[in-house]
């Protein structure tokens, strides 16, 4: 499993949601998550920390208003400070062609809401063990 | 034509009883759906609205919650106790809407409809009742929770603005 202090961006346009997946990610034992609220104010926020304490972890939303998730992966993959961080997707969309888009746009691992503590902690095992493989 | 039938509803029915257990811990129960006008006038406090679009048809989703319901849900979803309804807490309505809606598109896209995404709209005050603008007839679905009743609403119409 990744380590506690691992540093964590989570997008997601819902107030309720970004609550909720931080408490089962606090509830998991991580201590550093930071949240925006869509892909156009998480991207200068990966951009700026990537030259200083870079985030470790994204874990977005696909359908957010201004820029959705999949134009956010595609970004962070084309940085060359950005493009190995891992990026799960959590979301609603759940059809096979955004599955494939997505996982042809290089993301680490997708999860469909709904969703239970126990999913975000089993895709967050197999993501860390994904990564260290690498 | 697309129509309001029991192929095109039930995954709507489904993503809701499932988006509800799953996510919220609360087990519903779904009545006897009805054409609205047909049966009696629900209301909510707190609802949340989707547009249906694809390239034969348009229409929308919505969802009306008691705010005793609602207030449950949220408290299970988010592991708190609430006692009324904050500012905060509002997105929550379109998110659980959003989650249904995105099952419901998941199961009725491999049966050819080609509905696009979209993103909800929460609706908040006393006694809402949804009036949508459509000459064709709206199913309403009605159902029942240990916390308090809450309905869908589904309205098509056949060609697409």
């Amino acid at each position: 499993m990744f380590p506690a202090e691992t540093r964590i961006l989570l997008v997601d346009d819902m107030t309720t949601m970004r609550k909720l997946v931080r408490r089962c990610l606090t509830d998991l034992g991580f201590t550093s998550v930071t949240e925006a609220d869509d892909g156009e104010t998480a991207w200068p926020m990966l951009e700026s920390a990537a030259s200083t304490i870079p985030f470790q972890l994204i874990i977005s939303d696909w359908n957010m208003p201004k820029m959705q998730g999949i134009q956010l992966l595609k970004k962070v993959r084309a940085n060359e400070a950005l493009k190995t961080v891992p990026f799960i997707f959590l979301t609603a969309e759940t059809e096979k062609t955004q599955v494939m888009d997505a996982i042809q746009s290089g993301a680490t691992n997708y999860i469909s809401k709904p969703f239970t503590p126990q999913t975000l902690k089993e895709k967050l095992a197999l993501v860390h063990a994904q990564v260290q493989k690498k | 034509m697309t129509t309001l039938n029991v192929n095109f509803i039930n995954p709507f029915i489904d993503g809701t009883l499932n988006t509800f257990k799953i996510q919220c811990a609360v087990e519903a129960s779904p009545g006897k759906p009805f054409m609205k006008g047909n049966g009696p006038t629900l209301t909510a406090e707190i609802a949340a609205t989707i547009g249906l679009a694809s390239k034969e048809f348009c229409g929308s989703v919505s969802i009306g919650f008691s705010e005793s319901l609602f207030l449950a849900l949220m408290g299970n979803m988010l592991g708190e106790k609430y006692t009324e309804i904050t500012k905060d807490l509002e997105d929550g309505a379109s998110e659980l809407l959003n989650i249904i809606f995105g099952q419901a598109k998941t199961v009725l896209n491999e049966k050819g409809y080609a509905i696009d995404k979209a993103i909800p709209t929460v609706i908040r005050g006393k006694g809402i009742s949804f009036n949508h603008l459509s000459s064709q007839p709206t199913l309403v679905v009605p159902f029942e929770t240990q916390h308090g009743p809450f309905f869908i609403e589904v309205v098509l119409e056949g060609q697409r603005n």
